[in-house]
Formats: structure tokens, sequence, C-alpha cells
């Protein structure tokens, strides 16, 4: 095989995975980036308001991070429920997730390494959970974000249960 | 020497000759100090001593920690695991099966060498991060050394009876060996600096203790107050520079000399072996069953002299490792890099194919990110700049940086590179190092294609895969994205063919 053969001799597409995520994940990721973006944000304008000097520098940073801010909380929730997709097949784990990057990640059953069902505090609010697929690769993790927590829960099982059918170490 | 093959196999102590180092480490590390107290007539003063009792202290502690460790110290191998107990106080016993050793390494200090010492480094592949160690011994006598290697990476597996076998029929085919022209790509770089501050930092305590002032010695020498403060900066630059490049190149030469890169052929396998040093010696031993690929490095400054750094793509070595055991060349001329690389993969070398480039858009893609990335210093910089908390001229300086982007953003576009080649898969890119990797298709363990905004208006893709070895991901940046998906398709066959949409995906097979 030629090198040069890669190069658009054929248009593949990959079609988008089969299930959705949870809609209560639009919420969660509003209140998670509320979170993370308002206490810099607050520290900032504290910080301008009770210190006069740092008033020039920080101005910009304060504008800069409040566009951010409303960004993360009025667009990209909406925007990653729409990317946010998963399927699960006997040979491989299929996710896309992202919002302004976009990634679809591939991972073979027969190199999966651990599946975990994770929830922290506040996707346990919501009553969400995240499903972690890993692979001997240190960068090859799959993170399957917003999903109800028995579909992770359920959907971890299986999984674990087809990839102790592989053989091998798995590297 | 044998290793008793049952279960109830004897326990065995590190040699003996180890507490022979630790008497001779104590004498010399008195030494020091005696020296300067009776031939140099230093007054026994601790104010003035202290540098050689703080070295005294240091080595009589270390050996008679040693001494302990001997003395607490033992290991077994059984037919199925090695064993080591260790620990005074804290009694630590590892086991490691031996189905599960990936590498057995030697090294030797200088004063290991003298004794006929090598420390045994047992390897199961472990991954970084985890806070799994190897298995080291140290030190065993160097046959005892030879033949626990022998030993555990010659081991029949379990099912072979090693009765048929012809006796350690080795064969060794020598790859690459040490040229000591290689020092001149070993001298330059920005660590030059901090050997130059190592070492006069450790001439003038010496040399204090000895009652002689470097640091006066130094200023007495040139009026610096007449030159400017700019001259003499570049003089101290220029010194330091040149004082730290022939301490890397001495380094360079110590630590390389008598290097060999040969392939080893044994009954159960293959190994990439490297050895080398003059002093401290250094052996490692890489199981070709491991190896996943090849990849060549190019720095960017020195690319005009065709410098290489060439390191093989295997599981179970460390990449952050400061010895850097995936390298099977030294840093050198990549003229030599690339006919090791072709007789390491034989017949088919996937390094030499030609590579598919990248879409203008790729270009495109880093010129925006460029200018982006050289306007936020002077965006940010604006309002200080206005309302004076720093001069009006800064944020136009800041702006400095836009044509250097702008050249960087072109010399990494030039550096892309993609293709499958054979069983491999062949990536090239890199700014400061342009680095192109060979990854072995059945290697690939979980494939990604990323796109961003910025990416879709251009029509670009950025593909990687990820493996177990080496640095985890091998990326493909900016790829047309028309052929994104088959090249990721061909990148880990099968992998993809029920999300592909057509008939294209199985017609490939």
């Amino acid at each position: 095989m030629n090198a040069a053969d890669v190069q658009e001799s054929s248009e593949l597409r990959l079609r988008p995975p089969a299930r959705r995520v949870e809609r209560r994940a639009i919420s969660w990721w509003m209140l998670r980036n509320a979170v993370a973006c308002g206490v810099p944000l607050a520290a900032l304008i504290v910080a301008m308001v009770l210190w006069e000097p740092v008033r020039a520098w920080f101005l910009m940073p304060t504008i800069a991070l409040a566009l951010v801010l409303v960004a993360k909380v009025a667009v990209e929730p909406r925007w990653r429920f729409g990317v946010h997709r998963w399927e699960i097949t006997e040979r491989a784990t299929y996710a896309r997730h992202g919002w302004l990057v976009v990634e679809q990640r591939v991972a073979p059953t027969t190199r999966i390494q651990t599946v975990d069902a994770v929830r922290g505090p506040l996707e346990q609010i919501f009553g969400l959970s995240t499903l972690r697929v890993t692979t001997a690769s240190s960068y090859g993790a799959i993170a399957i974000r917003g999903l109800d927590r028995h579909t992770a829960e359920e959907a971890a099982a299986r999984l674990a249960a087809v990839a102790e059918l592989a053989e091998g170490d798995a590297t | 020497m044998t290793f008793a093959g049952a279960d109830d196999a004897p326990w065995r102590r590190l040699s003996i000759r180890v507490i022979w180092i630790d008497v001779a480490v104590s004498v010399l590390a008195l030494m020091p100090g005696g020296i300067a107290v009776i031939a140099f007539d230093v007054g026994p003063s601790l104010r003035e001593l202290w540098p050689l009792a703080t070295v005294a202290a240091w080595g009589l502690v270390s050996a008679v920690g040693d001494a302990i460790r001997w003395a607490c110290t033992s290991y077994r191998i059984t037919s199925t695991d090695i064993e080591r107990r260790t620990g005074l106080f804290v009694r630590t016993s590892r086991t490691m099966h031996r189905d599960r050793v990936r590498s057995v390494d030697t090294s030797a200090k200088l004063r290991h060498r003298w004794a006929g010492l090598r420390v045994v480094t047992v390897g199961a592949g472990q991954q970084t991060g985890v806070g799994e160690s190897a298995l080291v011994l140290d030190a065993l006598s160097k046959t005892d050394a030879a033949a626990l290697q022998e030993l555990l990476l010659d081991a029949p597996t379990a099912h072979q009876s090693r009765e048929d076998e012809a006796p350690a029929a080795e064969r060794v085919a020598i790859l690459a060996s040490f040229d000591p022209r290689w020092v001149v790509y070993n001298m330059f770089s920005v660590w030059a600096y901090l050997m130059a501050a190592g070492l006069l930092w450790g001439a003038f305590w010496l040399l204090s203790s000895l009652g002689i002032d470097l640091f006066g010695f130094v200023a007495e020498l040139v009026d610096w107050d007449s030159l400017g403060w700019l001259r003499a900066t570049a003089i101290a630059l220029a010194g330091g520079g040149v004082i730290g490049a022939i301490g890397l190149g001495v380094n360079f030469l110590l630590g390389y000399g008598n290097f060999v890169l040969a392939r080893v052929h044994t009954h159960s396998g293959s190994y990439l072996r490297t050895r080398r040093g003059v002093l401290s010696t250094r052996e490692v031993n890489r199981d070709e069953s491991r190896m996943r690929g090849m990849s060549i490095g190019e720095p960017l400054l020195w690319r005009w002299m065709g410098m290489a750094d060439t390191n093989v793509i295997t599981t179970g070595l460390d990449v952050w490792d400061t010895e850097e055991p995936t390298a099977i060349l030294p840093r050198g001329p990549i003229s030599v890099a690339r006919r090791t690389v072709a007789e390491v993969f034989g017949s088919a070398n996937p390094l030499s194919s030609p590579l598919a480039r990248h879409p203008r858009a790729a270009l495109r893609r880093r010129l925006w990110w460029a200018t982006a990335l050289s306007w936020v210093a002077p965006f940010a910089l604006a309002v200080p700049a206005v309302t004076g908390a720093v001069a009006a001229w800064v944020p136009w300086a800041a702006l400095a940086v836009w044509p250097v982007a702008l050249t960087g953003a072109f010399i990494a576009y030039r550096a892309l590179g993609h293709g499958v080649s054979g069983d491999h898969l062949v990536v090239r890119s890199g700014l400061l190092s342009r680095t192109t990797s060979a990854l072995r298709r059945d290697a690939v363990s979980t494939i990604a294609i990323r796109q961003s905004i910025l990416q879709r208006r251009l029509g670009l893709c950025t593909v990687s895969a990820m493996t177990a070895a080496g640095w985890s991901a091998y990326e493909a940046p900016d790829i047309s994205s028309r052929g994104a998906v088959a090249f990721a398709a061909q990148a880990a066959p099968g992998l993809l063919d029920d999300f592909v949409d057509g008939e294209a995906a199985r017609d490939r097979g």
C-alpha cells in the first residue's frame, strides 16, 4: 500500500452514534460552568473594587471572563446537548463529545481495560452519571457524560461482561 | 551458579562486595577533609571545614545505610516468581511473576565496576504515574547478574520444555557503534548553562574550603566596571556557554563511550540491546515483541546540521526517564539514525516511505493561530498603556513576536505529513522537534477524530491514534476532512466498520 493512497481516494463519513444523553445534562452543565467561571470572576471584581492600583490591569481580563461566563452558561450546554452522543456495540464503544471542538472516539472492546460509572457531587444532584471506559493508552479513555445513572451502571456492567471475553493483556 | 527450579528455592543474598564498596566510600569521604587539614594547613574549625564535613558525614551515613540494606536484603527465584525481601524497620516483600518480566537491565557505576558488581533492574512493564517501580537488586556479582539476566530473559514459557532447546544459542548482530564525532551533536544545548552553573558552584566551594577565592580571582581578571554591563553580560554568557559545552561534551563521551547497539537473538525472541559508558556502564535490553514502532525527532535549531534523536516506541519503558531507555542511539547525525532505523525495521522501512502533504488550509490555520496568540499580550496591555500604568511603546514591543510566530507557523506546516506504509501508520509533525513516528497499526487501541470550528471552516480534521506504547497518542494534525475517516479506518483496520456510512469501508476490507 502506498502512502499516497490515503488521500481522498474515497469520501468516507462516520455516522453519528445512535443514542443521545439525558436532557437533564443541560442543567448540570449550566450549573457546573456557572460555578467554574463565576468564582474567579467574582474574585476579580472584588479585587478591583477593593484595590485601586490593579483596576487598569484587571479591566480587560474581567470583561473577557464575563463574556466567557455568558457563553458557557447560555450557549455551551445546549450546544453540547446537540453534539454529545454515544453507542456501544459488541465490537466497539463509540462516542461524540465537545462543542467548539468536536471529537469522535472509537475504542475496540478487545482493548478495554476498565469500565467505571462515576458520579460527581453536582452530577448526583441531577441523578446523572459518567461512564468512563479506559484502554491501555493513558490518553485513550472515553468518558460518556450526562447519562442517567441506571443507564450508565447497566452499560458498565454489560461492557465489563463483554470485555472479559477478550483475551490478552490489551496492550 | 544455578537457580533452583523448585518452589523451595533457597534465599540468596546480594554480593558481599557491596560491603567493600561501603568501606571504600567511607574512606574516600573522609579523605578531602583530611587532606585539607594536613596538606593545606586549613584550621580544623567547623566554620571553614563545613563543606568537607558535610561530604564526610554524607559518605559515612550512606555507607552505613548501604551495609544495613545489604544485611537485610535477600532474594530468590522460584519457577514462577521473583521474590525480594528488604528493609530493617519496615520489612518489604516484593513478588513479581516471572512471565510478567519485560526487561532485565544492568548498570554499574565506577565503584561497582571496580568491585566487579552489577546493579540489576527487573522491569515488569510498569506504567508511570501508577507508582509502580521496577525490582532492583543492588548489587550482584558480574557473573551472577549475567546468569540472572539470561535466566529471566531466556526463560521458556510454561508450556515449552527447556530440555529440547539448544543451550544459550545467542546470536548478536551489531547495528550501530560509537563514533566520537557525535560529541559535536551533544555539546550545544540550553542545559550547557545549568551544567556551567553546577561546575562553577562546585569549583567555588571546593576551592574556598582550600582557602582559594574563585570569585575574587575572576573579579580581578578583567576590569568589569570599564566594560559596561552589555559587554560584561556577553562575556559572562560566552564564558558560561564554553564551560557548559565542554562539560556536556565530556559528560557525553564518558556516558556514551563504548556505545553499541545490537540485536540479540535468543530462542525465546529477540532484543535490541544497548551498552554504553566509560566509567559507569549501562545496558538496556528492549524486547522486540513489545516494540510498537520507532520515531526520529529533528530539533528545530539544529536541523541545519542534521541532528536527530532516535527512539523506539515500546510498552514498559518510561519516556520521561532521564536516562532515556527508549533512545536506541545517542543524539547524532540523521544519516546514522536513518540507517539504523532501516536495519531495525528490515526490508520494509515505514520511516522512509513517502508521506502525503497536508492541505494548504493547514497552513492557514497555523497562521490564524499565530496571529491570534500574538495579539493577546498587546490586547491585555492596551488599557494599562492608555492609563499610563506601563509605557506606551510596551504593547507595540509585545507585537514583535508576531513575525516570529508567523515564521513558526510556516515551519510547522512544512513539517506535516502522514501515511500508511505496510503494517505501520506514519505521522510527522512538530515545530521545535519535527518528529516522524511509525506506529504499528495493530497497536492502535483508540481512534479519535477531532474538529474545531476553525478546522470545520477550513475543511480539516485531526486524527489521533492512541496506544499503550511510547507517548500514548500519535497525531496526524490537520488532514483534509474528506480523507480523515478513510485515514482513520486504515490506521486501525476494522475498528470503524460498524460506524461508517456507505459501502466503501467493506470494499476495502
